[in-house]
């Protein structure tokens, strides 16, 4: 049965043969070579999936993330490895500088040995916390494997969650349980916008340390869902950092095995499934978002020039289309760009301001891309606006597009003439009546000129 | 012009021809000094624009230039004013742009290739010889003896009141307006002297030229007024009057509206009602005389009072109304700080923090005028004399000038025309008594000076004289003696004072050599180079003329201080400490903050010490916010150094002018040589901004505005994580956790 | 109060049709009514002005007649291409202004010649400067009108646009 359900997913992997929309060399950083063979299901599947996978101990000399100052790498798989610390090509820095440089970073954590203190501060640059006692694990009394963990149940059984918000899309649901040994607790601090939970503990967890005592309620850091097992900050330049509690449950072992819950049926776990995803998405085969063509003009009748295609310079009250060109990145290929029912794609028209936001509705759509488009009117004010577009989703890519053009006001020439402003008649009247009476007054003048010479000679 | 002038010189010297052609010589001499003495700055830097508003100026000629008039006039400037840009076209005065551009094509024309630069540059100058020229219209309508003409375009050439606002490079309205205003004066003073429609209508074409070239046409419009009433009041009405002011006043208003920035103020505004009261006035006046020729005295006088009253309860009742309905708009504030020199500082700081708009301090007066400042008194006096219509005009327009001129600095460029004019007519009078049947000898040393004192006046026979060959000797000598003084003062002031382009510096090495400080240039030219096209520039507003003129960036705030809230947000963004500034920055789409620091060379015309204004201004926003006081310290004092307040050291343009300030020294020993004191041996921390450039003598200094951080850190956070201080873990906060809700 | 009616409406308009008073007494008592004063102006007026001038004073008339109907209508009807307003209203303003100061030279100058009551009072004493100056012939006087007028057109056509 196991194997059967394995087979299936190699084939449909092999079938799919993904590759990443922003490369495909990754670099794994695990302790010993040795160790490698235990994850050797995951190197395959990655390998199926078109990664270049390279292999290096955090001890190597020959470990560097950059080469002449760009990425030597495109992903970055940390398995946690034994000794303290990441060792001097690995420190925090270089993993932010790598995530600065558009690096998507897989970090697992396990809660069988204490994490270094370099991950601890790493993280908690990204305001992720890990507990005070480093040895801290998470236990539910009530979500365990009763094969494995009859009695420190500290291997969850979860099930995938579905998205905390209905304007995201599911990226990591599915049928099926996951096993997840020794999961090393995380905490999201409640500022950074750009963490998102991919996989909460249940209810019912709590975290401590197993070789002490059972703290009191007062010093349990985090309970329940406030407890993160897998969580995933997207950087503003959507670098992924995917940071995984329990790297046991990447294991070949955990892969294949059973696992039965309390008053529970014996199942095979989905573990191999959800590597997949967790990889798939860190590493950008899916959540992609791209902005094609984006296009503005005036409204007008029939085809729009090239020439006439986005202007520097609009006026005041001027009817204006906007066209974004939006594709998604879906394993191997680019797709149409769709919004969750519940959500929008919208536009602003904004100086300091929004003078307008308007949601975007898909126009057309062509193999690879839709098309939105949305038609206003320039608002009366001039200055130099922006059209924006600033779409952020979690577990999808930014779209932060603005463009600038100037709106100008009225010139001189585009205002209603006095003789087409019915109102303006009567003035137009009295001033040509001055002037034709000046004229006549001329003629008349001019023509009585001799006469009044002679009257007045004769007076 | 000159064919006028010649026409004018002919007629005075009708049968003399000598002396009508010595005249023109001296006259173009005049007219080529006057242009020379403003060379010096071309000599001594080179052909450069130089100041603040010139740089606009020239900007905006060079696109009249590129894209023709149209364009020009329905111009808007997306390049200033960031995100608001700016109705250029239709909110400057085009006359300058306009004149200069003519010039241009003229000269294409007659297949001389020239760079508008040096059009640009040299109109000034150019513009200074005419006005002597006119100048010596001018007066030869007031005073009958040629010499005072002459000797009022002498003064008027080489006066460095005026220079101050010609030299070569000043490319500003003024250049213009003087010659403008001079010429104004001249066609009006002929149009009260002859009654003709012409000269009323040329006076106001050429109003209507100075009303497209200068804001201070207002001065105009209201002196003509007065000098119609005044001639009223003194019963001095005659029909000469009332054609001469009819015809300006309606031909001058209506040219006046054609200008897209007056539009419809001269009907609108206060400031223009005077002129249409007296125009009212007039008609009346006029209607009575016309009936008052039908009738004997009795009766008109009883008619009069009835329409007296009638007219004036009329009158009455319209201004109220239309004041109630607001269709007159109220005086503006520049015209408000006229009359109270404190009600700037109080209700608008941004126009009392322009210098020119100080109160003159007295030296200034001897140091710009020098001794026509005792001559003018004299002058008046003499005018008093006479008393014909064109002398009550000088007597108002000199004192209405020394009053404004003792208010603004900038005014007292008004005033120099009329002290020229006095002066002249006093010197003349005086020289004209003492050398008339003077010995060969007294008229020999006079000719030896002919250059400034031209003296070759037509000599009439006076009925009483001096004939004291002494006195007469002692007095032209001393007189000769004051004007070589003045020619010498005119030239030192010149050369030394006013011919510094303010965009290079200059300064004296130990050893006597000349330094020339280019910090400025460097600076822009460094933001020309090496930022996108499209990089706003946030800069205190004296500034955004040259940001835009030289580097060619957008500014966020320039010289022209039409939005009073918007420079008040700059001056927010500088004087808030970074956490409230740099949302503000965001906002605007700010890239780069450029700050002048003068603090290494002792440059003292830097930000520092015009913040307290950036705060006032910002206060009168934001009084909540920003407050004055936090800046001085429990004693009232204004200090950087360790004393400084935390709202001090905190804000952002004090961190922006002494970041790493403190290493270039040794450890302790950072100086402020402006303030001339000790900064404290920490240098302030800056986090979301970085240093992008500074110039040679630190004098410009440019920051980049970071992005928001990729991680969504705070900026102090970051730059701490860079410098490798670890992060201290939130240790148990006091109170309840907060929780996360997704 | 009605006879200051009265004079203000010869004010506004001195050839329009107070007709009726034309025959008013020819010399005035020193204690006749405002009424009776109006009367013996205009009396004054229709026998004392040359043709010329009558014209003068009719296209006067004309322009005041334009003007006031301009403004009248103006507070009945607003004005609102106001630039339109302005230049129509001035435009009969400014000529009407030019007219006036066309007459005043042609009389003046004529003055001698016609026998225009003498001036009383304050121009007496300006009379010197004003012969000496008085220099301006009716065909220049009439040329500056032409060029003032021709100034003014061109500035009330561009404004209305």
């Amino acid at each position: 049965m196991r194997w059967c359900l394995a087979l299936l997913i190699c084939a449909f992997v092999a079938t799919v043969n993904a590759l990443s929309s922003s490369g495909s060399r990754l670099l794994v950083v695990l302790d010993e070579t040795t160790e490698k063979s235990t994850y050797s299901t995951l190197w395959s599947d990655l390998e199926a999936r078109g990664y270049d996978l390279s292999f290096e101990s955090p001890k190597s000399d020959k470990l560097s993330l950059f080469e002449h100052g760009e990425r030597a790498y495109d992903h970055l798989l940390i398995l946690p490895p034994k000794s303290k610390g990441l060792g001097p090509s690995l420190t925090p820095k270089h993993i932010v500088d790598f995530l600065n440089k558009d690096g998507n970073i897989v970090l697992a954590l396990s809660g069988k040995s204490s994490t270094s203190s370099a991950v601890s501060s790493l993280l908690l640059e990204v305001d992720i916390h890990l507990a005070n006692d480093r040895s801290a694990v998470v236990i539910d009394h009530f979500n365990y494997d009763t094969i494995s963990a009859a009695e420190k149940h500290d291997v969850l059984l979860l099930q995938r969650s579905t998205p905390l918000r209905p304007d995201v899309k599911a990226f990591f649901d599915g049928e099926g349980v996951l096993a997840l040994p020794r999961v090393a607790p995380q905490t999201l601090g409640s500022d950074s916008q750009l963490l998102a939970p991919i996989l909460q503990a249940p209810a019912t967890a709590y975290a401590y340390n197993p070789k002490e005592e059972i703290p009191s309620p007062d010093d349990i850091e985090a309970t329940g869902s406030q407890l993160n097992i897998v969580s995933a900050l997207q950087a503003r330049n959507s670098a992924r950092f995917t940071v995984l509690g329990s790297v046991e449950a990447l294991e070949d072992k955990w892969f294949s095995a059973s696992v039965k819950a309390p008053n529970g049926k014996k199942v095979p776990t989905v573990n191999r499934e959800f590597a997949r995803q967790l990889t798939g998405w860190t590493f950008k085969e899916t959540g992609v978002v791209k902005v094609g063509k984006i296009e503005h003009h005036l409204a007008t009748e029939g085809e729009v020039a090239a020439e006439d295609l986005n202007p520097k310079i609009y006026r005041i009250k001027n009817e204006t289309v906007f066209r974004i060109e939006v594709s998604e990145y879906s394993f191997d290929k680019w797709v149409p760009f769709e919004v969750p029912a519940e959500d929008a794609l919208q536009l602003e028209f904004t100086m300091l301001s929004p003078f307008h936001r308007l949601a975007l509705q898909p126009i057309s759509r062509t193999e690879t891309s839709t098309v939105f488009g949305t038609q206003f009117v320039t608002p009366d004010q001039h200055g130099i606006f922006s059209f924006r577009v600033n779409y952020k989703r979690p577990f999808l890519t930014n779209i932060e597009e603005k463009h600038e053009v100037t709106v100008r006001h009225f010139a001189h020439d585009e205002y209603a003439r006095s003789w087409a402003i019915s109102g303006g008649w009567v003035w137009i009247a009295g001033l040509w009546a001055v002037i034709g009476g000046f004229l006549a007054f001329v003629i008349v003048w001019l023509y009585s000129a001799p006469t009044v010479n002679k009257v007045k000679k004769t007076q | 012009m000159a064919e006028s002038s010649l026409d004018v010189l002919l007629k005075g010297s009708s049968g003399q021809r000598t002396r009508g052609l010595l005249r023109i010589i001296i006259i173009l001499t005049i007219a080529a000094a006057a242009v020379a003495s403003r060379l010096f700055s071309v000599i001594r830097f080179e052909s450069i624009i130089h100041e603040f508003d010139p740089w606009f100026n020239f900007r905006a000629t060079k696109y009249l230039v590129e894209n023709g008039f149209y364009s020009f006039w329905d111009w808007f400037d997306d390049r200033t004013w960031h995100p608001l840009g700016r109705v250029t076209g239709g909110t400057l005065y085009p006359g300058l742009m306009v004149t200069s551009g003519v010039i241009y094509h003229i000269l294409r024309l007659l297949t001389i290739p020239v760079d508008i630069r040096n059009i640009c540059v040299l109109l000034a100058p150019g513009f200074s010889g005419l006005t002597a020229l006119a100048m010596y219209l001018l007066t030869c309508e007031m005073s009958t003896s040629p010499s005072a003409g002459l000797l009022a375009a002498a003064f008027m050439g080489i006066t460095p009141g005026y220079i101050s606002r010609s030299v070569a490079g000043s490319y500003d309205n003024e250049a213009i307006a003087i010659f403008l205003l001079v010429f104004t004066f001249y066609l009006w003073i002929k149009a009260v002297k002859n009654g003709s429609i012409m000269w009323g209508a040329l006076a106001a074409l050429f109003y209507g030229y100075m009303v497209s070239a200068w804001g201070g046409y207002v001065f105009i419009t209201n002196l003509i007024p007065l000098h119609v009433f005044v001639l009223l009041c003194m019963g001095r009405y005659s029909s000469r009057t009332y054609i001469a002011y009819t015809t300006w006043y309606a031909l001058g208003t209506l040219g006046s509206m054609q200008i897209p920035f007056v539009g419809f103020l001269p009907i609108r505004n206060s400031d223009h009602m005077a002129a249409l009261g007296v125009f009212g006035l007039l008609q009346l006046v006029a209607f009575a005389e016309f009936v008052r020729g039908f009738l004997p005295g009795k009766q008109f006088q009883k008619l009069l009072t009835s329409m007296v009253l009638l007219t004036f309860g009329l009158g009455f009742a319209g201004l109220v109304l239309l004041t109630v309905s607001g269709v007159i708009a109220p005086w503006s504030g520049r015209f408000y700080s006229l009359w109270d020199t404190g009600y700037a500082k109080i209700h608008i700081p941004i126009i009392a923090s322009v210098s020119e708009h100080q109160p003159t301090a007295w030296p200034a007066f001897f140091f710009d005028l020098n001794f026509l400042i005792w001559l003018f008194p004299a002058g008046v006096f003499l005018c008093f004399q006479k008393l014909n219509d064109e002398h009550v005009f000088v007597i108002i327009y000199a004192v209405l000038s020394s009053y404004f001129a003792g208010v603004m600095v900038r005014l007292m460029l008004t005033l120099t025309p009329i002290v020229c004019v006095a002066a002249a007519l006093a010197l003349s009078s005086v020289l004209d008594n003492f050398l008339v049947m003077s010995k060969p000898t007294a008229e020999t040393q006079a000719k030896a000076n002919a250059k400034d004192a031209k003296i070759y006046g037509k000599m009439k026979n006076p009925v009483v004289g001096i004939y004291s060959y002494f006195s007469k000797a002692f007095v032209t000598g001393s007189l000769t003696l004051y004007l070589l003084i003045f020619v010498a003062h005119c030239t030192w002031v010149t050369s030394n004072a006013y011919s510094s382009p303010s965009v290079v510096l200059a300064s004296r090495l130990p050893d006597g050599s000349q330094m020339i400080i280019d910090d400025y240039r460097e600076a822009y030219y460094w933001l020309r180079q090496n930022t996108p096209d499209n990089a706003k520039i946030m800069s205190w507003w004296d500034y955004g003329y040259q940001i835009g003129g030289m580097a060619d960036r957008p500014t966020l705030v320039d010289n022209n201080t039409w939005n009073n809230t918007h420079i008040a947000t700059v001056g927010k963004a500088m004087s808030s400490r970074e956490e409230v500034s740099y949302p503000i920055l965001r906002q605007h789409d700010v890239d780069y903050v450029l700050v002048v620091f003068g603090g290494l060379l002792g440059y003292s015309g830097d930000d520092l010490n015009k913040f307290l204004w950036m705060v006032r201004i910002a206060e009168g926003i934001w009084p909540d916010e920003i407050k004055e006081r936090d800046f001085f310290t429990a004693r009232g004092e204004y200090r950087v150094d360790e004393e400084a307040t935390p709202t001090m050291k905190n804000s952002l343009m004090y961190k922006m002018s002494y970041y790493n300030y403190q290493s270039l020294f040794p450890a302790g020993q950072a100086v402020d040589r402006v303030r001339g004191v000790r900064l404290p041996a920490e240098g302030p921390q800056l986090n979301t901004l970085e240093e992008a450039f500074t110039s040679e003598n630190w004098i410009i200094r440019i920051f980049k505005v970071k992005d928001l951080d990729n991680l969504d850190r705070d900026h102090s956070n970051a730059v701490a994580f860079e410098k490798g201080i670890k992060r201290k873990r939130a240790t148990k906060k006091k109170g309840p956790r907060v929780l996360r809700t997704e | 109060m009605p006879a200051k009616r009265h004079a203000a409406s010869s004010t506004a308009a001195p050839a329009s049709t107070t007709a009726s008073l034309s025959s008013g007494p020819a010399t005035l008592k020193s204690n006749s009514s405002v009424f009776d004063i109006a009367g013996h102006v205009w009396q004054q007026y229709t026998a004392n002005t040359p043709q010329r001038t009558l014209l003068l004073d009719a296209f006067m008339a004309f322009l005041v007649l334009v003007g006031g109907i301009q403004f009248v209508y103006c507070v009945l009807a607003g004005n609102y291409p106001f630039n339109a307003f302005l230049s129509g209203f001035s435009a009969a303003v400014g000529q009407f202004v030019l007219t006036a100061s066309l007459r005043m030279q042609i009389s003046d100058s004529g003055a001698t010649s016609s026998s225009k009551p003498s001036s009383k009072g304050k121009n007496a004493r300006f009379a010197d400067d004003e012969e000496v100056e008085e220099g301006i012939s009716h065909e220049r006087a009439f040329a500056d009108y032409i060029f003032g007028s021709l100034i003014l057109h061109f500035f009330c056509i561009n404004f209305i646009n």
